[in-house]
């Protein structure tokens, strides 16, 4: 099994406050990694440091490698120009373009051994809506609908490793199961994902390996079928109080 | 007084307006950035080409290309120097930094070029054209031209380009942009370019009018930021428009009440304006 994306004594802070302690992390070739913690966990910050991107000013320590190439101090155009290819938490595609012209700010790379291609033909087929919608501005759509150009945009860019920061925040429960299904095909197509979700659950389902964090620490991790047992997880996450 | 005549002087006024406003309006519309230094930037156009012309004997159709490329690679090198700023978006800082930029090319341009009124000539201003009791100059209508191409060519690429929508990205949340694989840094210093030269252009047609000073920056250019707020700050087609009516205003406002109160009068227009549609012309 080949690793895709590692991440070895990853560490962010904000000024003082540490959000992330030392994580190591792996992404493997063709699997789907999950996620979760609680607010505040560090999730988004992690997944953030792993694509060198933030909207603050945060100071990251450790190593992040793309398929054995050192990311560090690479900046994320550059890291999304490799095929590591973020679509962040909350706003993700631009208001003032429209469906297509989001789209087309990414352009497939030139070299694409390792990456997934694919095509506008196959975006539409994912999501059809998108296709109806191609020529509305990004802040005329609904929040699925801009969930919908974000994971698009990042496929269109030919990830190699696909990051996702919570993609079905504020979808309906059915679609959720749909964005996350729609997901794991792609993956079992060959696309390396992490996945940063909420709904716990969902995430299990479908998931290869789930990592809990806690506090900017990874606490457990393992495949989803024993995760699932896990005491923490039961207690936390899929006590009666989750939906 | 021949109103039709003042409808023309207005018409030319404002297209110089728009022509020099037009770097800044894109500056601040397209990369959400300020540059006071604009006005010495003009002067410097003008100063660039006129020596062009006087000391090297230079054709004045080959000067006001060469004031423009000269001006865009002086973008280049300032906005290297800035990058910092521009990348967290510290306007504050940006403020204090060119309006300082404007004060060194004042002064440079002083010690380079000397205190003295100079002529900056161009051959079309002599070539008048007459209609009656109508006059205007071949220059007049060169500028007006020109700023109308320079208009449609920039709407197009800003909308109907791949590069406009990089910008316009950029414009709209640079971070996200790096996420698309663009590289805001240098999306910026496109735009930055783009105001040096076209502001060299700006220079270049309109400040044959009168004689040039190397102190004339900030006078010169005042007007041009009623253009820019009065057009909706970053419209493209909102400063055009801007421009022509600040031009027809200014022309009238000379002929029937007095042209040593059209500025005041201008801004006057602003302040009433800006009461009444605080976003200016563009606002939906
Ligand atoms: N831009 C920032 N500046 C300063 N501190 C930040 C910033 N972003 C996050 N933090 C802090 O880092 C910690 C982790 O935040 P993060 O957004 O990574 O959590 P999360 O697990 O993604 O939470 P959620 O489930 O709510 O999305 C929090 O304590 C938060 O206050
Ligand atoms: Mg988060």
């Amino acid at each position: 099994m080949t690793i895709d994306l590692e991440a070895t004594g990853l560490s962010v802070r904000y000024g003082g406050n540490v959000a992330v302690d030392g994580v190591d992390l792996a992404v493997p070739t063709g699997r789907m990694v999950g996620m979760v913690g609680a607010n505040g966990a560090g999730k988004s910050t992690l997944i953030n440091a792993l694509a060198g991107w933030s909207r603050g000013t945060p100071v990251v320590r450790g190593t992040v490698r793309l398929g054995g190439a050192s990311m560090d101090g690479l900046s994320p155009h550059r890291r999304a120009a490799q095929g590591l290819v973020l679509v962040p938490e909350g706003k993700g595609i631009f208001s003032e373009l429209t469906v297509m012209e989001n789209l087309a700010l990414v352009r497939p790379p030139a070299d694409t051994t390792g990456r997934h291609l694919f095509s506008m033909e196959e975006i539409h087929e994912l999501f059809p809506r998108l296709a109806e919608r191609r020529h509305h501005k990004g802040g005329m759509l609904s929040g699925g609908e801009r969930q919908m150009v974000a994971v698009s945009r990042a496929l269109r860019a030919a990830p190699r490793v696909l990051l996702l920061d919570e993609p079905s925040a504020g979808l309906a429960p059915r679609l959720v199961y749909e964005l996350l299904e729609t997901m794991r095909k792609l993956v079992d197509r060959g696309l390396s994902l992490l996945l940063v979700e909420q709904n716990v659950r969902a995430t299990l389902e479908l998931v290869d390996e789930l990592y809990l964090l806690e506090r900017g620490k990874v606490v457990a991790r393992g495949p989803a079928a024993a995760m699932k047992n896990d005491p923490r997880i039961l207690e936390a996450y899929l006590g009666s109080l989750t939906a | 007084m021949n109103i039709l005549q003042q409808l023309i002087n207005g018409l030319v006024l404002g297209s110089g307006y728009a022509l020099i406003a037009i770097g800044w309006t894109v500056l601040l519309g397209a990369a959400r950035l300020v540059n006071f230094a604009h006005g010495q930037l003009y002067m410097l156009g003008a100063f660039v080409a006129w020596a062009v012309m006087t000391k090297l004997g230079v054709n004045y159709f080959l000067a006001v290309p060469i004031a423009v490329v000269a001006l865009g690679l002086l973008g280049v090198g300032l906005q290297g120097l800035m990058l910092r700023p521009v990348m967290q978006q510290n306007l504050t800082s940006l403020m204090i930094v060119t309006l300082g930029f404007g004060y060194v090319f004042q002064g440079g341009a002083a010690r380079l070029f000397g205190g003295d009124p100079e002529r900056f000539v161009s051959p079309l201003q002599a070539a008048e054209i007459r209609i009656g009791e109508i006059w205007f100059t071949w220059q007049d209508v060169l500028t007006l031209v020109g700023t109308l191409l320079l208009f449609g060519a920039l709407w197009l690429v800003l909308n109907r380009t791949r590069v406009g929508a990089v910008v316009r990205s950029v414009a709209e949340d640079p971070r996200l942009a790096q996420l698309f694989g663009i590289n805001a840094a240098l999306v910026y210093i496109g735009v930055f370019v783009f105001e040096c030269a076209a502001v060299a252009l700006g220079a270049g047609l309109v400040a044959p009018r009168s004689p040039i000073l190397t102190s004339m920056g900030f006078d010169e250019v005042i007007l041009t930021f009623v253009v820019v707020v009065l057009g909706g700050i970053g419209s493209v087609t909102g400063s055009l428009v801007a421009g022509f009516g600040l031009g027809l205003f200014t022309a009238l406002f000379g002929a029937l009440v007095s042209s040593a109160y059209t500025t005041a009068a201008a801004f006057f227009v602003l302040l009433a304006f800006l009461v009444l549609r605080p976003r200016g012309l563009a606002a939906r």
